[in-house]
């Protein structure tokens, strides 16, 4: 990781933006996340956002982080990239953590790819593990430091897949903490994370941080 | 002991440093980065046509990039064509070498290939980019220091 952080500084541009919001269709346990950052040139909504930002931080120094909402789009059509992006696909995709810049609706599912200042994360589609809202909202949470944190960072699939990576890792902690429990009843049983085993914990890992 | 070719360098002035013959009695030279693209021109003329392949590898961390051409002479009817293997050592700061796509075109792809593995760039190469990794990753992935970022799709097994 130390590595991968020094690539990061030396880019420039600022190109993410915030907001998030999550939502759970009834029929599908997708967990949506929206993440997108204001732009520094919309001046009205500054203060408000600053406001928000304030709050959030204060009720972030308590445990539980409260979730920056995301105004809800109506009319989202699939849209794909503009040709002269060379109608790039940016996503990182692994078992548990699929991570697309656009904006996806969540009831829909309309994936608008010419918004390109928002990332959205769906959680482990496959149902893999059995989620409760409280686990959910502990890796959105984390989504969104993760976002805070490679703010500046270029908009390339390479980064999409460092922040998927430091998610699935956390996810693997998560794991062994306890918090987190395979499904016995996932389509796919194959314990893609280890094992289940006796008295486990993730400080007799050398590697897990 | 020189080999042929040094030797006829010598004579025509130009300035190379001989390494002796590898295993297979294959001369090996080194030149200059500076010098390399005239060089090249200069052997393209005497003969050899066919540049056999294009390598380049990191010579030690912290050290040099070497970036090596293997050229032979292609030919009818010949049996025992003459080769000769050239390395052209770069500083790892600023590698840059000229590119030989002009003289010989096979050098497209495999100039590509080393860009793309050591970061070495070849100036005048008319689409230098990415060729094997994905055109957004950071970082050379053969360089003797390159440290392989934490991703997720790559674990050890159980």
């Amino acid at each position: 990781m130390a590595a991968a952080s020094c690539y990061i500084t030396s880019i420039k541009l600022p190109t993410f933006s915030w907001n998030t919001a999550s939502r759970k269709p009834p029929q599908k346990r997708f967990s949506f996340q929206i993440s997108a950052q204001q732009q520094a040139e919309v001046q009205e909504s500054e203060q408000v956002k600053a406001e928000n930002e304030n709050e959030t931080e204060k009720q972030g120094n308590l445990k539980q982080k409260t979730l920056r909402p995301v105004e809800p789009q109506v009319n989202v059509r699939s849209r794909n990239l503009a040709r002269d992006y060379g109608g790039q696909w940016l996503s990182s995709v692994t078992r548990h953590v699929r991570i697309y810049a656009a904006y996806i609706d969540p009831k829909t599912c309309a994936m608008d790819q010419t918004q390109m200042d928002k990332l959205t994360l769906i959680l482990d589609p496959t149902d893999e593990f059995l989620w409760t809202d409280d686990t959910c909202n502990k890796v959105y949470a984390y989504f969104q430091e993760l976002v805070d944190h490679y703010e500046g960072a270029d908009l390339t699939e390479y980064t999409l897949r460092l922040i998927g990576s430091d998610i699935e890792h956390y996810i693997r902690k998560m794991l062994y903490d306890g918090e987190l429990k395979y499904n016995m009843n996932s389509r796919v049983l194959n314990f893609s994370m280890g094992k289940p085993r006796m008295k486990f914990n993730s400080n007799e890992l050398p590697d897990v941080k | 002991m020189q080999g042929r070719l040094s030797a006829w360098l010598v004579k025509h002035g130009l300035v190379h440093r001989s390494l002796g013959f590898d295993y297979q009695g294959v001369e090996t030279l080194q030149i200059k980065s500076e010098d390399w693209h005239s060089i090249a021109v200069i052997l393209y003329v005497y003969g050899y046509n066919y540049l056999r392949s294009q390598c380049a590898y990191d010579v030690a961390p912290g050290g040099l990039l070497a970036s090596v051409y293997h050229l032979t002479r292609i030919e009818y009817g010949m049996d025992q064509p003459e080769e000769v293997c050239i390395k052209v050592f770069v500083p790892r700061g600023n590698p840059r070498i000229p590119s030989i796509f002009w003289v010989w075109k096979s050098a497209d792809f495999q100039e590509r290939e080393s860009y793309d593995m050591l970061g070495i760039s070849y100036d005048n190469h008319p689409r230098l980019k990415r060729i094997l990794m994905p055109e957004s990753w950071i970082g050379w992935p053969l360089r003797k220091d390159y440290i392989v970022p934490n991703f997720y799709e790559i674990q050890d097994a159980y």
